[in-house]
């Protein structure tokens, strides 16, 4: 277990800047979610973190102590990869004992120590099948188990459940959770699936285009987004933005305009949650052009004054249709103001 | 209800047919496959009849004259059981039916070959295998005092240079081969255009130059020398192929094992070496088969008859007897055939993925 620290780190490849500078802290034992668009930088400052790429510059340090020249094999890193990478000429339990080879470990106890690990991320019963013999959700778990039986400073986990169908998604987010719970590891998980990121981590540390966006709990990124990047992101459906004028008093979109309850100026972006729309007595006038049922709740998509908005309702069976006048309210506590020259969130907020 | 009347029509007027459509399309696909086998008898024949007739005379032929009556008795019982066994194939419904019939049509066969040519069978062509001076009991001393070697040093020398180039193919096709697919330096890729390039240049036209440079080291007339230049000239085409293996080895196992606390190296030989091992054994029955059929180079190369291989053993051989012995030409000629063949057939799986490169999990 470390804590582990991200100084200014950057890497260039060539003509190319893959990570743009990075400042991070991993408390000991924290579960922390990188999350990013692909090409975002995400994996690769993963991959820096296992001491596979070695960075352009900047510092990473375990508990206080440069690592950046530690080879890969002397770091005690476990990695999960998105595609497991479990070794095929090897049985399970193998596999499982692999990392042990490189440790001065008697076989015996190597042993006994692959199968408690197996035991506790319940591989136990397939210890000498081969991992082509083994389902996704299977292969998952032993890689899982051979990245922690060296009992790393650090679990890195790339895209650990993309390849797995939706029901064992759900089975082993909160699977690692408990293993990682359990073992007290420090953890990087990197993915794009905002979901996997908010269920399983601490802390979501969301990226873009080589650098760090926004860092914080999930609520954080979701209720008060640092930019506009992360507002589009997080959130699914995705969020409602229109481009507008701030004039000091009030915001005009389009052919509708919301009176704003501190002053602003200039070019702004209003972001608009679909959940934060209700269908009311007053309000905006729209026209439903679409609704889509998606079991607990319709999505609906209409043309208003702020121009196509999508927005949520409750329930499951839709009860607008297609063609129907609306009207539609805000609720002001929740839109959002971005300065659209900077992509920054602005304080002001809208008048109820 | 008119509307749903023209729909249904069709549909139930189509219902009657499904045996119909059935019957057409088990017709359609037992003459298609019996097309397919027709064709591929058709072309199998003038590869198989030579190496049966190979056999044929190497059992059966005595010295002097010889004749193509055992041949064609054979054929006569063997080419009905073969067709008779392709139609059985084609109706029998069940594998127990099959491999009956199977049975009762090699054992009718079986008999009748032995019942007809089986007092012409014998061994006496093979007598190449314990007595080196057959050619001089053939022919009068004078011509061919003492020429010939025993068969056993044109084999072991064979196996010397087959199991040589081997060994060379594997290790230096296997590293550079990994190497080339991993790592990036400068000139990669005129390297790999190179590789190509002379695996397309044909070698043969380099013989005398090579003739030259073996006879100025030294090398001329010993097996380490056709090692060499064989190495060489086989050596590119292995390494793109082995590159082409090593590319399919996905690069996140080899980051797995290093993080996993082994060296690149010790990732190389427990973790990616074991996928290719098609590959690996691909190369080296390759390298193997190739070597232990060269006969050009070895022809140039070697000249006393303490360095000849199988192919130079067999030229000298039927150089010498053919149109006395026939016999003895085609026991040599299956005596050497018979390692590759081995070969073949037990590697055959392997031998069919070389030129895929693929990997399978």
């Amino acid at each position: 277990m470390a804590r582990i620290e991200l100084k200014n780190l950057r890497k260039e490849w060539v003509g190319a800047n893959a990570v743009a500078g990075i400042d991070l802290t991993i408390e000991d034992g924290a579960f922390v979610a990188v999350l990013g668009p692909s090409g975002c930088g995400k994996t690769t400052t993963l991959m820096m973190l296992a001491g596979i790429y070695q960075p352009t510059s900047g510092d990473i340090t375990f508990d206080g102590a440069r690592v950046n020249d530690v080879e890969a094999r002397g770091r005690n890193v476990g990695i999960v990869f998105q595609s497991y990478a479990l070794y095929p000429n090897m049985s399970v339990l193998e596999n499982i004992m692999f990392p042990l080879r490189f440790k001065k470990i008697e076989r015996a106890e190597a042993g006994a120590r692959a199968r408690e690990i197996a035991a506790l991320v319940r591989v136990d019963g397939f210890l000498d099948r081969r991992p082509s013999q083994l389902s996704g959700g299977q292969q998952q778990r032993v890689a899982l188990a051979r990245a922690l039986v060296k009992r790393p400073h650090l679990l890195l986990l790339d895209e650990p459940l993309s390849n797995l169908d939706a029901g064992l998604r759900l089975t082993m987010r909160t699977e690692i959770r408990r293993i990682q719970r359990e073992l007290g590891v420090t953890t990087v998980l990197v993915t794009h699936d905002q979901i996997e990121a908010t269920t399983m981590a601490d802390r979501v540390v969301v990226m873009h285009a080589g650098r760090v966006e926004q860092e914080g709990a999930a609520e954080d990124l979701y209720e008060r987004p640092d930019t506009l990047f992360v507002a589009s992101f997080v959130g699914s459906p995705p969020i409602n933005l229109f481009d507008g004028e701030a004039d000091g008093a009030v915001v005009k979109v389009h052919q509708a305009s919301i009176p704003l309850a501190e002053s602003t100026r200039g070019p702004v972006v209003l972001g608009i949650r679909p959940e934060s729309v209700q269908v009311a007595e007053r309000g905006t006038p729209a026209r439903v052009t679409a609704a889509e049922p998606m079991g607990r709740e319709v999505l609906y998509t209409a043309d208003s004054d702020f121009g196509v908005i999508r927005f949520l309702e409750a329930g499951a069976e839709p009860r607008h249709r297609e063609g129907d006048s609306v009207h539609l309210h805000v609720s002001p506590a929740s839109a959002l103001l971005f300065d659209k020259a900077s992509g920054r969130r602005i304080d002001a907020r809208i008048a109820a | 209800m008119a509307a749903n009347d023209a729909v249904a029509g069709p549909a139930l007027e189509a219902r009657g047919d499904w045996p119909a459509l059935a019957r057409r399309a088990w017709r359609r696909r037992v003459s298609a496959q019996a097309a397919v086998l027709a064709f591929l008898v058709v072309v199998s024949v003038p590869i198989i009849l030579p190496y049966f007739w190979m056999v044929v005379i190497a059992f059966t032929a005595r010295t002097g004259g010889v004749s193509s009556d055992v041949l064609w008795t054979a054929c006569a019982v063997i080419v009905p059981a073969v067709i008779l066994y392709s139609i059985v194939h084609m109706m029998a419904a069940s594998r127990g039916l099959r491999l009956g019939a199977v049975v009762v049509i090699l054992a009718i066969a079986g008999t009748l070959l032995a019942a007809l040519v089986g007092s012409r069978l014998h061994l006496d062509n093979f007598r190449f295998l314990t007595h080196s001076d057959f050619v001089e009991e053939l022919r009068s001393k004078a011509t061919s005092g003492a020429q010939f070697p025993s068969v056993w040093t044109a084999f072991f020398n064979s196996l010397a240079l087959a199991l040589s180039q081997t060994v060379i193919i594997l290790t230096v096709a296997s590293l550079a081969g990994y190497y080339i697919s991993r790592f990036t330096f400068r000139g990669r890729n005129a390297f790999l255009q190179g590789l190509l390039v002379l695996h397309a240049f044909p070698a043969m036209t380099l013989i005398i130059p090579i003739f030259l440079m073996l006879y100025w080291i030294g090398l001329l007339d010993t097996i380490v020398g056709v090692m060499l230049v064989l190495a060489a000239i086989e050596l590119p085409f292995y390494v793109f192929v082995m590159k082409g293996f090593f590319d399919g080895v996905p690069w996140d196992i080899e980051m797995s094992a290093m993080t996993d606390g082994a060296t690149r190296r010790q990732a190389f030989r427990l973790v990616v070496l074991p996928q290719v091992r098609v590959g690996l054994i691909a190369v080296g029955v390759f390298a193997f088969i190739r070597a232990w059929e060269e006969y050009i180079f070895v022809r140039t190369f070697l000249i006393e008859n303490k360095n000849w291989v199988m192919s130079l053993y067999l030229f000298w051989v039927s150089d010498d007897v053919m149109g006395v012995d026939y016999g003895i030409v085609a026991a040599v000629a299956v005596f050497y055939v018979l390692p590759s063949l081995l070969l073949y057939v037990f590697c055959q799986k392997y031998l069919t993925q070389m030129t895929i490169g693929g990997i399978k999990g």
